[in-house]
């Protein structure tokens, strides 16, 4: 059976993208992770890489079409079908031959298979998503969920990803009324999402507007806002829109509270002074104060894991043992927030070279998938423009943000009750009142403060 | 006008055959001086004489065997099992004669055998088949089963002048039920082989069935929708060959569920290759499994209570309907 191709979720808040380009065409043979056609999305345009090596035997989305992420826009024939069942084959055969052994065996296979894949949990469950039906089994078995021949039909012609849908039959059952209902659901969703954009797009020239044109739309939806003889209609793009909808959604969803310490970072700032050129001659890279505090984050959500945790919808608190930082980085477009996985295991050199390598892909838009999914914590930096005080809201689902500030120069009381000049900071942390208290959120800063402070003169950045 | 039986609608088909072709005529145990057993054919012996309504001896074998020595000949025989439990001392001339005849000779066999089928009447083992299976699976042979009166003459009338063998199964049950009762057409109407009827609209699920079931889950729809909201389509079969595939699996696909309802025992019944079909062709249709109500695997019982347990029923047809619905 061919594998489907779904849309790929670019990110957290984003709901749906366009397949630009068509990178192959049907009946070429592909490589897995071969790119098959370029996506945009208003959080990024990206390639996409084929889950599986294969014919691609059916474009199911043509290029310019915009689809709900997880829409099968292609099917691809995988290569090899034949291998794979030879090698259920033998499997079987050893564990005819280790009776009671056999079962754990499989599944030893199939967890390693999961960990050869990716080489982070959440890069697993990415692949899953893009991949599910590939080798057969083992997704399937993982999701084992109960759905109707009909239902599961239905779910493929409208690229429905099964994971998203309650069954309401005995036992959990998927069943056509589920799929109508959730099908239903989202063409309404999608109706209010689009009637202020459409209602904006209707007004290109506010100016011959009529009053009575205008009483006649909003009829429709929300009325149009008219643009008054010294103002301007701004449309915003995709992106200014799915940022908007999840500033709000954030904002409605975690109760925000802010809390603020002030470090000293003269020890790194005159690492910096005199290091700086050195290294980036060296490296071919920059250096910045932005890796110090991702290494001391992690230090610090070491000591809270609490900061590293997610509040889900049946009110629970998932802590996510991995570390995965998400970076604001500020582009032409907008703002993005590519992932440094597993960033507590480089060392402020490393992660100072992944910074740079994810800001520079998303200033030219080559973000990929990879680079936008399963971030757990958001370091921002807006100190770079100059702000001394920031008070960020959460990227959902994080418990918490955090945000640095200018390092400026000011004069300070010593612990000596000198006043001395001193390289100062403001770290701004937003965190989800749900999930933690004053207490943990300033546990966690002390943490961070502390490490940015233990530095001295000569600073060992591998 | 008057509203005729089920029975009177058969009545009135073999008698209107007989004035219409003079190559129709009826032979089986008692269906002259005596009118049949269940006076299907009374007065047919005053109106038609001796040559064309024949009393034959107590011999499927003979009946079925000299039936169709005339359809080859040219005639249009019909062969009354008095009750069709006793067809199967014919089985013979049915299944290697009849059926294959017009494969070997190229001779068309306008053959038509009927009797009274079916339980319900506290007949006990040896007077409640519901025979079909048997010749469902037989190539060869058209088997039909009205469950109206006007299915009933129209269909026997069908079947007349079908150039085939047909079975024509009568449900003895219904013969005489007064709310099967109907004023017919009085001009000349056939119901054409191999086409179901849907008695009942709905889209919540499709029963199929056929006989006297027809009845049952037609009672078992309606009280679906008063106490449950289902709308159950109800599609009457009318013919089991040839199947009305189209009719039948249009109406799953607007379903998506099925319930198929038979009288006949349930292990390679009719319902069995339906089943077969859909999961076959509608896979991708279903939303639930294919589900069957049928008589258990076991003879029929004498005994009344026996019996009420034995016969499919409103009560059971609610009962898996509903499992199907919540599926």
């Amino acid at each position: 059976m061919p594998t489907p191709v779904k849309f790929p979720r670019l990110g957290e808040s984003v709901a749906e993208g366009t397949v630009a380009a068509w990178l192959k065409r049907e009946g070429d043979y592909v490589e897995k992770d071969e790119a098959l056609a370029e996506v945009v999305t208003d959080k990024v345009n990206a390639e996409l890489p084929s889950p599986v090596a294969g014919r691609l035997v059916k474009i199911l989305v043509p290029a310019d079409q915009t689809v709900p992420v997880g829409t099968a826009i292609a099917l691809i024939e995988e290569e090899g079908a034949v291998a794979e069942v030879a090698e259920e084959a033998s499997a079987s055969q050893s564990s005819r031959a280790a009776a009671a052994l056999a079962t754990p065996a499989v599944e030893q296979v199939t967890s390693a298979a999961a960990v050869q894949r990716g080489t982070s949990a959440l890069s697993v469950e990415a692949e899953a998503v893009t991949a599910e039906p590939h080798d057969g089994q083992q997704p399937g078995e993982r999701e084992r969920q109960r759905i109707s021949p009909l239902a599961r039909r239905l779910a493929r012609e409208h690229g429905i990803d099964l994971n998203e849908i309650k069954g309401t039959g005995i036992g959990g059952r998927v069943r056509k009324e589920d799929i109508l209902a959730y099908l239903d659901q989202r063409q309404r969703s999608a109706q209010t999402a689009q009637v202020p954009a459409a209602a904006v797009a209707a007004q290109p020239r506010p100016s011959s507007v009529t009053v009575a044109s205008s009483a006649a739309v909003a009829a429709r939806g929300p009325e149009p806002v008219a643009a008054g003889p010294d103002e301007e209609v701004i449309v915003p793009d995709r992106m200014r829109l799915a940022i908007a909808e999840h500033m709000v959604r954030s904002k409605r969803t975690a109760p925000h509270a802010t809390t603020v310490v002030e470090v000293d970072m003269t020890a790194i700032a005159r690492w910096l002074e005199r290091n700086k050129e050195e290294f980036k001659r060296r490296e071919g890279y920059s250096i910045s104060y932005v890796p110090f505090v991702m290494k001391a984050v992690c230090e610090g959500i070491r000591k809270v894991p609490l900061i590293n945790s997610s509040w889900t919808e049946d009110n629970r608190i998932i802590v996510k043992k991995r570390i995965h930082l998400g970076v604001a980085v500020a582009t032409d477009s907008g703002l993005v927030v590519p992932t440094i996985h597993d960033a507590d295991q480089y060392t402020i050199a490393g992660l100072a070279r992944r910074l740079n390598e994810v800001a520079q892909r998303a200033r030219s838009n080559r973000l990929t998938v990879q680079d936008l999914q399963g971030s757990t914590f958001v370091v921002n930096n807006p100190g770079t423009f100059g702000t001394i005080l920031s008070v960020p809201i959460i990227n959902q689902p994080h418990a918490a943000i955090l945000s640095m500030d200018a390092v400026v120069k000011r004069p300070v009381v010593t612990e000596e009750d000198a006043i001395a000049i001193r390289y100062m900071m403001y770290l701004c942390l937003s965190f989800d009142h749900r999930i933690l208290d004053g207490a943990g959120a300033a546990t966690f800063l002390q943490a961070v403060r502390a490490k940015l402070q233990s530095y001295g003169s000569e600073i060992d950045v591998y | 006008m008057t509203a005729v039986t089920y029975l009177e609608a058969i009545s009135q088909a073999i008698r209107e055959e007989m004035r219409r072709d003079e190559s129709v005529f009826l032979l089986g145990e008692d269906v002259g001086t005596y009118g049949g057993a269940f006076k299907v054919s009374a007065g047919f012996l005053e109106e038609f004489g001796p040559e064309r309504v024949i009393d034959t001896p107590m011999s499927e074998t003979a009946i079925i065997g000299s039936a169709v020595g005339a359809a080859l000949m040219g005639m249009r025989p019909i062969a009354e099992m008095q009750y069709i439990d006793f067809i199967t001392c014919g089985f013979d001339q049915i299944v290697n004669m009849a059926c294959k005849m017009y494969w070997r000779s190229g001779i068309p066999l306008p053959l038509v055998i009927r009797g009274p089928a079916g339980g319900g009447t506290h007949g006990g083992p040896f007077h409640s088949a519901s025979p079909e299976a048997w010749f469902f699976h037989t190539p060869g042979i058209k088997v039909v089963m009205p469950a109206t009166a006007y299915d009933a003459k129209g269909l026997l009338k069908a079947a007349i002048r079908d150039n085939n063998p047909v079975l024509y199964l009568e449900h003895k049950l219904l013969y005489r039920l007064p709310e099967l009762r109907e004023e017919l057409p009085s001009e000349d109407y056939i119901v054409p082989l191999g086409k179901a009827i849907i008695r009942r609209h709905g889209r919540h699920m499709t029963m199929l069935t056929y006989g006297a079931m027809v009845h049952q889950c037609l009672k078992a729809a309606e009280q679906l929708a008063t106490e449950d909201g289902l709308a159950v389509e109800v599609v009457d079969l009318r013919s089991l060959t040839p199947l009305d595939r189209e009719t039948i699996k249009e109406s799953v696909k607007r379903t998506n569920k099925v319930l198929i309802v038979h009288e006949d025992t349930l292990t390679g019944g009719v319902g069995a290759e339906l089943a077969a079909l859909l999961a076959e062709e509608l896979f991708d249709y279903l939303d639930g499994p294919i589900m069957r109500v049928a008589a258990p695997d076991a003879p029929y019982p004498y005994a009344p209570p026996l019996e009420m347990a034995y016969l499919p029923g409103v009560e059971r047809i609610v009962a898996v309907a509903r499992q199907l619905a919540a599926y």
